[in-house]
């Protein structure tokens, strides 16, 4: 039963897969065109040759015009199947290229909807596999099914055409072949597809962990496991071996030696026909002359359909997580832009009375109410997990927050169009990602910022003398995500990549690495000068950004606990004091890691 | 062809497997010029009308024999010379493993993973197919043709034969050049193909920036731009890839032509028979495959040399570190001195550790602290002997590290690395990695003083789920935490911690260390770190500038005096409470 449910679902694929070719029709149907050209160009030689046996050879004729006249025409028959042969062969590959790239597209504009909830959940290298790997083996379904089986179909209905054409009684002799062959095929798909596949998993079996132990050995050798982990390698490459050579004796039972025996088959139909004709009538060695050499042609086709049938297979099965992936629901959260957008002017910004949970279960926010009055700078304080990050997201609105309201400049954050809102509200994330590319396209990042304002802003964020050092100054290559730089080059980098965009709202996500004191300094110094004139949301963790803040909020388990100024807070007298006097050395005889 | 001379000792070891399988390929080609002689013989007899039933009777039965007899032999020499060559990828790849597990870390810093599974999967898959499909064509190219060619010019006509072979070398030359082209193209299809791969890997793991910023449609153009790229380049290569039937079925074409005019021409002169002239278009049949696997041979070869040239290189390289003739076997308790004068990585400028002098007593706690590229790292991978330390000596209880069996140092040393790796092993095994036949009550034991036991227990499968992309996916603290208990469990003399306690919050890293503290008293713990209370506890805290010692001592001293150690401490202890949620 769940076989059978499974060979369903095989074949909806299999289906789904063959309609993307729908777009494709006009370059199909001339691929077709070309096809069927091209086979009958090519199957009309041998009848050539048959009539130039019957009506030339065995008559002892020899008129030397009508004979060169066809041998130009089986001359032209070979050059016009040749050019039909190539043309149509680009054209079903060119029609397998652009049907692939259509589904790369929309995979990837799709992947790009998804939520960050869904990017947490989901490794990246899985989702780069799906867009790259899995594409390419559905692309050999295309080029297999195109090429091979279309193209092998009708080349092998031309044959019977032929044959029929020449014979009938014969015709039909060798018609039946095909359920011999059918057979085979039959055979095969069941036992040699099955053990192909069977060594696939082996041999993927055998890599992960080749890969795994690569990547942990150090681990391995610390621990004192090579030789375990040897052995287990071991057994696993045995697995793959013998499996392998499960195949390999599978193929030789069913593959290229059982078609060729049905060759010899039937030639011996063919012998046997005209022999048994030959008793009581004269026969035609042009038409024997003209079977054997479709035989002979007949049967490579039928290898090639074969050896591809695993093909299918594994591009079906890379289709199911291709369209897994793209019946993905896991959208991003709607917006409910209303036209035109409102405009972020002065950079105002209220929560009240936001809750929000990831899940839908546990809350990470409860009732969170403040203002950033235009130009201020609110600092976010707490412990991992105290919900600081969560704010951030809300307000960038990657996730959705289900009760409560955020403004901006007294609007609905719904309400702004994705395009003010990006513009508007500059991220300074902990870790600074950078992309290929030089440095100035990493600070202009797809902005069509000028040179000199590139130049500009990097002095801004004072960056620009780290840059002009690099031996290609802004046209400097950014390899391996930027690993060449200081995680403090790599911030400032970014803060230049969020500052030539001016937005109206900072939020920075203040890294807590620790890094070295000038590092430090030169980034406090950044800061200071972005924040002027932006309202700016920190998650703080450096005791300098706190105490700049116009307003400080301790969060705790999603509630805010204090809030205040830094002097007010200290006047409070509440957690923040204390943390703080301890943090002055007043207290210092508390230890850290007193029981 | 010399990879063939490279291979050799191979071939003697699996003589019997080979010689068998060449003989069965022989006969296989001898008895595939049976049927054309048959079919023109039994046309001729037709022709002429002299063809009894017992002949026709005869000539079937013959073609019968013939056929099963090749069935059979085909697949015995595919189970002989396959097979041998698929035993070669089992032997070099358990080599190649075996190998790579001898390797120290130098051997590791300068490759890639994906470069060195390449060489496992990739070049031994190169050798495979020299060794089997390429010593096939070799063979079997060589004997059809010959035999195929012995047959015509024997049994049908030396002339018709030269003469209806003309366009047959030129066949073979045009697929040599488009397989140098084709070999060009497919190479910037590949290149095209992987930076598409990058971009999409950069896109993805970038996903955070591309949002933040709204730009996913300039993302997307950029995308669009390098899958367009990919079609592009593939279609050239399609372009050259499509020539190769056309061509080949034209010169075969033209072959018969040739063959079948200059054939009739002999049959009206009465110097051929008809039949003959049939079976000779047959013969030519048979020629095709000859000289098409002669080509790919080339090919085969060429990707199978490149790849044995690589892998022997890799199995030739030996590890960096080496044990001495009779080193010491005594596990040792745990008394360390440093001397390390200077050490610098391979290919670096500065040194990453110098003048680094200390004694630690068996039982003592070391701290470990300093910015990061201080030096704290390479202090444990020289500990550990992933590398060896040229000027200055480390010595374990009166004995150099150099004179230990590698093995037996590593026994004594319990380590945590700063990239907590995991196997993809379920929870359980993860732990007792180093101990397999540890029981359930050590593991435990060790999950507990990781403070990880009653999150696992909350987990479905408890010990026994999964870790890794086909299991759950663990957080960055419960990574760190399941790899502290992998090495507790050991109950080694030595433990290193390295930066072990990062992705843990305040209170875990509390329980974490009280339990050390209490369990190892009598043993001596290295811990380094970022945070300073992951060390306020130690015995001795050395603090590391780059590679240099410059502060050192408790950390009451520490915090007493100037320095770096102070500094960081007034930063980090409002941070530190901030996580506590300020309940000191």
């Amino acid at each position: 039963m769940s076989q059978r449910k499974e060979r369903k679902q095989q074949w909806m694929t299999l289906k789904r897969l063959l309609a993307y070719l729908k777009g494709e029709r006009k370059r199909l149907s001339f691929a077709v065109l070309c096809l069927i050209l091209a086979s009958g160009a090519e199957l009309t030689g041998p009848i050539l040759i048959k009539h130039v046996l019957d009506e030339y050879v065995t008559k002892q004729r020899f008129p030397t015009n009508t004979l060169m006249m066809l041998g130009m025409a089986y001359v032209s028959l070979l050059i016009v199947a040749a050019i039909f042969h190539y043309v149509q062969l680009v054209l079903f590959q060119t029609t397998a290229m652009h049907v692939i790239q259509t589904m790369r597209n929309d995979l990837f504009a799709k992947v790009q909807k998804l939520s960050l909830r869904f990017y947490d959940l989901t490794p990246v290298g899985s989702l780069v596999s799906r867009i790259t790997n899995d594409t390419e083996a559905i692309k050999d379904l295309y080029m297999t099914v195109l090429s091979t089986f279309v193209q092998n179909i009708v080349f092998l209905t031309g044959i019977f055409i032929a044959m029929f054409s020449l014979n009938v009684t014969l015709g039909l002799f060798c018609l039946s072949l095909l359920p011999l062959i059918g057979l085979i095929m039959m055979n095969y798909r069941k036992y040699s597809s099955q053990s192909f596949l069977h060594m696939r998993e082996k041999l993927s079996a055998l890599n992960a962990k080749l890969h795994e132990s690569i990547q942990g050995m150090m681990i391995v050798q610390a621990f004192r496991q090579q030789k375990r982990v040897r052995q287990e390698f071991q057994t696993i490459n045995e697995a793959h071996h013998a499996a392998w050579m499960k195949n390999m004796k599978w193929n030789g039972l069913l593959l290229r030696p059982a078609v060729d025996l049905v060759y010899v088959f039937s030639i011996m139909l063919i012998l046997s026909y005209f022999g048994t004709q030959s008793f009581t009538n004269t026969v035609e060695v042009g038409v024997i002359y003209a079977f054997v050499a479709y035989i002979d042609r007949f049967f490579e086709p039928v290898n090639m359909m074969m050896s591809r049938l695993a093909t299918v297979q594994q591009a079906i099965v890379a289709g199911e997580r291709v369209f897994a992936l793209s019946d993905e629901k896991e959208e991003e959260v709607e917006n409910r832009t209303t036209h035109p957008s409102p405009v972020i002017a002065s950079g105002e910004i209220q929560f009240d009375n936001v809750s929000f949970s990831y899940d839908g279960e546990r809350d990470v926010l409860k009732n969170i109410s403040f203002t950033a009055k235009a130009g201020q700078m609110v600092a976010l304080v707490g412990h991992t997990g105290s919900g600081k990050s969560s704010i951030s997201n809300v307000l960038m609105r990657f996730y959705p927050y289900h009760s409560g309201e955020v403004r901006l400049d007294g609007e609905l954050l719904e309400q702004f169009s994705e395009q003010e809102l990006r513009s508007n509200i500059g991220l300074v994330l902990q870790d600074s990602f950078l992309f290929s590319g030089d440095v100035a396209h990493n600070v202009r990042f797809f902005s069509n910022a000028s040179m000199a304002r590139v130049e500009e802003v990097c002095q801004f964020v004072q960056v620009s003398r780290f840059i002009e050092k690099l031996p290609e100054g802004y046209h400097h290559p950014v390899a391996e995500r930027g690993s060449r730089f200081s995680s403090g080059e790599r911030q400032l980098l970014s803060f230049a990549r969020t500052m030539i965009r001016e937005p109206r709202i900072l939020i920075l996500d203040e890294a807590t690495a620790t890094i070295d004191t000038q590092t430090e300094e030169a980034l406090q110094r950044a800061l200071q000068v972005m924040r002027q004139g932006r309202t700016t949301l920190a998650i703080a963790h450096r005791l300098s950004t706190i105490q700049a803040a116009d307003l400080i909020l301790v969060l705790h388990q999603g509630v805010i606990i204090e809030r205040g100024t830094h002097e007010e807070l200290l006047a409070l007298g509440g957690q923040y004091y204390r943390m703080f006097s301890l943090q002055q050395g007043i207290m210092e005889k508390i230890q850290l890691n007193s029981d | 062809m010399s990879v063939f001379a490279d291979l050799f000792w191979y071939f003697k070891s699996e003589k019997k497997r080979y010689i068998g399988g060449i003989v069965l390929l022989a006969l296989v080609s001898l008895c595939l010029l049976l049927p054309p002689n048959i079919v023109g013989r039994a046309i001729d007899q037709m022709k002429a009308g002299t063809l009894t039933k017992s002949d026709l009777l005869l000539y079937v039965l013959l073609l019968a024999i013939v056929a099963v007899t090749v069935y059979v032999l085909r697949f015995f020499w595919r189970v002989l010379i396959y097979g041998a060559s698929i035993s070669l990828a089992l032997l070099l790849r358990n080599r190649l493993f075996t190998h790579y597990t001898k390797m120290s870390a130098s051997f590791y810093h300068k490759r890639r993973v994906g470069d060195l599974m390449a060489h496992a999967t990739n070049d031994l898959q190169a050798i495979q197919q020299t060794a089997g499909d390429g010593v096939l064509t070799l063979v079997d190219s060589i004997m059809m043709g010959s035999f195929t060619m012995i047959a015509m010019t024997t049994t049908i006509s030396w002339k018709l034969t030269l003469v209806s072979l003309l366009p047959l070398p030129f066949m073979a030359w045009s697929t040599s050049r488009y397989g140098n082209l084709l070999h060009k193209r497919f190479a910037s299809a590949q290149a095209a193909f992987s930076s598409m791969n990058d971009k999409v890997q950069e896109s993805i793991a970038g996903v955070r920036v591309i949002k933040a910023f709204g730009e996913e449609k300039h993302d997307r153009d950029a995308f669009q731009a390098l899958s367009k790229q990919v079609v592009k380049q593939n279609i050239e290569v399609a372009k050259v890839d499509a020539l190769f039937d056309p061509t080949i079925s034209l010169i075969i074409g033209l072959s018969y032509l040739l063959s079948v005019s200059y054939g009739s021409y002999l049959v009206i002169g009465e110097q051929l028979s008809i039949g003959q002239l049939i079976a000779f278009t047959t013969y030519l049949g048979l020629l095709i495959w000859p000289m098409l696997a002669f080509g790919w041979l080339f090919n085969i070869v060429e990707r199978g040399k490149a790849s044995y040239e690589r892998v022997t290189a890799l199995l030739k390289e030996e590890a960096c570190i080496q044990e001495e003739a009779h080193a010491c076997e005594k596990v040792p308790l745990g008394e360390i001195s440093l001397a390390l004068s200077t050490f610098t990585y391979d290919g670096a400028n500065s040194p990453a550790l110098r003048d680094v002098y200390l004694t630690i007593e068996q039982g003592m706690t070391i701290g470990i602290v300093g910015p990061t590229g201080s030096g704290k790292s390479t202090l444990c991978k020289l500990l550990l002997r992933e590398m060896d330390c040229e000027e200055g000596s480390i010595v374990i209880d009166d004995v150099s590290i150099r004179n230990y069996r590698v093995d037996t140092l590593r026994q004594a040393i319990g380590y945590v690395p700063q990239d907590h790796f995991l196997f993809s092993l379920s929870i359980f095994e993860n732990i007792a990695f180093g101990k397999p036949d540890a029981s359930f009550k050590e593991v435990k034991r060790a999950a507990q003083a990781a403070a990880i036991y009653e999150e696992i227990c909350q987990l479905s499968d408890g010990f026994q789920t999964l870790v890794g992309e086909r299991g759950v996916t663990l957080s960055g603290g419960q990574k760190q935490r399941l790899s502290i208990a992998r090495a507790l469990l050991l109950q080694s003399t030595i433990l290193l911690l390295d930066d072990a306690l990062s992705a843990v919050d305040a209170k875990t890293e509390e329980a974490i260390l009280s339990v050390l503290k209490k369990e190892r008293q009598q043993q001596t713990t290295l811990i380094t770190a970022h945070r300073l209370s992951s060390v306020a506890h130690a015995d001795c805290i050395i603090v590391l500038d780059e590679g240099r010692m410059v502060q050192k001592g408790t950390h009451e001293e520490l915090i007493a005096s100037q320095g770096w150690y102070q500094e960081t401490y007034r930063r980090q202890a409002l941070e530190q409470l901030l996580e506590k949620g300020g309940s000191s």
